[in-house]
């Protein structure tokens, strides 16, 4: 008798869990929505995934299995020079670039539409102009015999040409003419997000400019500066085209190493080392940087 | 009072000349290089001496430029077909399924956005070349879709999620097929995130520099493979021209967006 209604019961209720499973399996339909990713999941992991990590295989295999290749990427003097430089001009260019940026995004989230419009159809052009268009202008316009020391020149300012071509000059003018765009358009928006009334306030109850500027102003835009400048830190570290045409070959690059390596020297083994720190590097830098950017969407809600 | 246009005084001038000054930092190379293009010196001497159409003469006697511009353009039309399609169908994925880790499939699909291109320009290098892709056509569009397709997915995916799914729904109520409601009403709600979708895809193929360096062949040469390769010898005025008619692209790109912006808002 116990039985039978123990049975029953643990029978019933098989039932409404097989129902409950039919109903779950009903509303929530997994495989219909993953049918949708599966062409870009099938491009990403064969022709994305797998290339990167068979090439930083080869970084542990190649010309033998070892980590001989991190050994002589991090023992070597001529080798820590590269990634010294590399981390020294995006820093370079992430401090020059948010200097600039700040002033040009803060009169853009006041200045009357109109104004602002033509200010952003130029930067709208530098920046979907081709890019070895816009390098090739500033070899150009840098050169020894350039415009711009020949204008120098003729004002009296200088009477020798500057070097502003193939070194530490170069390259950052013409990295921060490209990162300009993408640390001016995000910090608009984050200084639109500020309650013009809050500095009101401030003013009301006694704070100089100054004081409004570093106390309020500031604090409150630093979350959109912090993700920015990170974002162009991390894109300066690996970019190749503009320090291989306007820096130096004693200023070289990373990613401009990495590319000798494979490409004149073919040696993948190294050049696959070399890579995966550059990856790492990267990675979690981005990492850090949409942390950055989900707390300030979390907070502020911009 | 530091964010109130009509109430900074002095700063409001500072801030402005500085814009301006900026504005015109941003313009430079670019005027700087059409004006360059008329210019009838070899040196590239500014002010030029003369004016002159030569360079242009030059470069279009130099089928290697047009051929190289006609190779551009075909693959980045079709990495812009290819990077919305798939990007469309995984927008529609990633903005309306609800399943486990969806989160870090988008991060995974936005991740060739993120990562070095040189990285990625000798992982596929070395890869294409074990399957004899590289150099052809298929692995430029195939290599330019992967770069693309964040630049697909994010203004697609943009444009949906500021979709309200119940006027889908409602065509269904009415007797539309799911398939009819998402062609004839989703599809034409969304066609600013399309459309933007389609123009950074193509510029992302057609402006490419690095993938194509390694990828190109004597044969299949991009547009950017072949101003590269200038530049490295020298720093002849047909690059100049070369330029100006990139540039010229540029701003024809940008009236279409703006045009079809503001017809698709009314």
């Amino acid at each position: 008798m116990d039985e039978t209604v123990r049975a029953v019961s643990s029978c019933s209720r098989v039932a409404a869990m097989s129902v409950e499973i039919r109903r779950n399996f009903g509303t929530v339909r997994v495989p219909a929505g993953l049918n949708g990713l599966l062409p870009a999941l099938i491009l990403i992991v064969l022709f994305f995934v797998v290339p990167v990590l068979v090439l930083l295989l080869r970084s542990v295999t190649e010309p033998e299995p070892g980590l001989q290749n991190y050994a002589a990427l991090l023992g070597d003097g001529t080798y820590a020079r590269v990634f010294f430089n590399t981390f020294l001009v995006a820093a370079l260019v992430t401090i020059v670039t948010v200097l600039v940026a700040f002033p040009v995004a803060w009169m853009l989230a006041i200045v009357p539409s109109g104004l602002a419009s033509i200010v952003f159809g130029i930067i709208i052009l530098s920046m979907w102009t081709n890019l070895l268009t816009r390098t090739y202008a500033w070899m150009v316009l840098l050169q020894r015999t350039g415009v711009i020391n020949r204008t120098l020149m003729a004002t009296g300012v200088i009477d020798q040409p500057l070097p502003l071509i193939n070194n530490l000059t170069g390259v950052t003018i013409g990295m921060v003419y490209i990162m300009l765009p993408f640390m001016i358009l995000p910090l608009v928006g984050t200084l639109r997000a500020i309650d013009p009334m809050t500095l009101r306030a401030a003013s009301l109850c006694g704070a100089s400019p100054f004081q409004a500027f570093r106390r309020i102003l500031l604090p409150l835009s630093l979350p959109g500066v912090a993700a920015g400048g990170l974002m162009v830190f991390v894109m300066s570290l690996g970019y190749f085209v503009t320090p291989a045409l306007l820096g130096g070959t004693s200023n070289m690059m990373l990613a401009e190493m990495i590319a000798q390596m494979v490409q004149s020297l073919l040696n993948w083994g190294l050049g696959s080392a070399a890579a995966f720190i550059l990856l790492v590097v990267t990675m979690a830098l981005y990492a850090l940087q949409l942390r950055l950017a989900g707390a300030r969407r979390m907070s502020g809600g911009i | 009072m530091l964010l109130d246009y009509d109430r900074m005084g002095g700063l409001r001038v500072a801030l402005l000349g500085f814009t301006a000054l900026v504005a015109g930092f941003l313009l430079l190379p670019v005027v700087f290089i059409v004006l360059l293009s008329f210019g009838s010196s070899r040196w590239l001497a500014f002010p030029p001496p003369g004016w002159t159409l030569k360079w242009y003469q030059e470069l279009f006697a130099d089928p290697a430029w047009l051929n190289a511009a006609l190779t551009s353009a075909r693959i980045a039309t079709m990495t812009a077909l290819l990077a919305v399609a798939i990007g469309l169908l995984a927008s529609f994925a990633l903005v309306r399924g609800r399943f486990a880790g969806r989160e870090i499939l988008r991060g995974l699909l936005l991740t060739p956005m993120v990562l070095p291109v040189v990285v990625f320009a000798i992982a596929i290098y070395a890869f294409f070349l074990r399957l004899g892709l590289g150099g052809t056509t298929i692995g430029f569009v195939i290599a330019h879709t992967v770069l693309a397709l964040p630049f697909a997915i994010i203004p697609i995916a943009t444009a949906l999620e500021g979709f309200d799914k119940s006027i889908e729904d409602a065509a269904i109520v009415c007797g539309a097929s799911p398939l009819e409601a998402r062609l004839r009403i989703t599809l034409p709600s969304i066609r600013i995130g399309i459309f933007s979708a389609a123009i950074f895809s193509f510029l992302a193929s057609w402006d490419e520099v690095v993938v194509a360096i390694f990828m190109a062949s004597p044969s299949l040469q991009t547009l950017p493979v072949k101003i590269w390769g200038s530049l490295r010898s020298d720093l002849s005025p047909v690059i100049a021209a070369a330029s100006s008619l990139l540039v010229g692209l540029t701003l024809a790109l940008m009236v279409v967006t703006a045009l079809l912006q503001r017809k698709f808002r009314t």
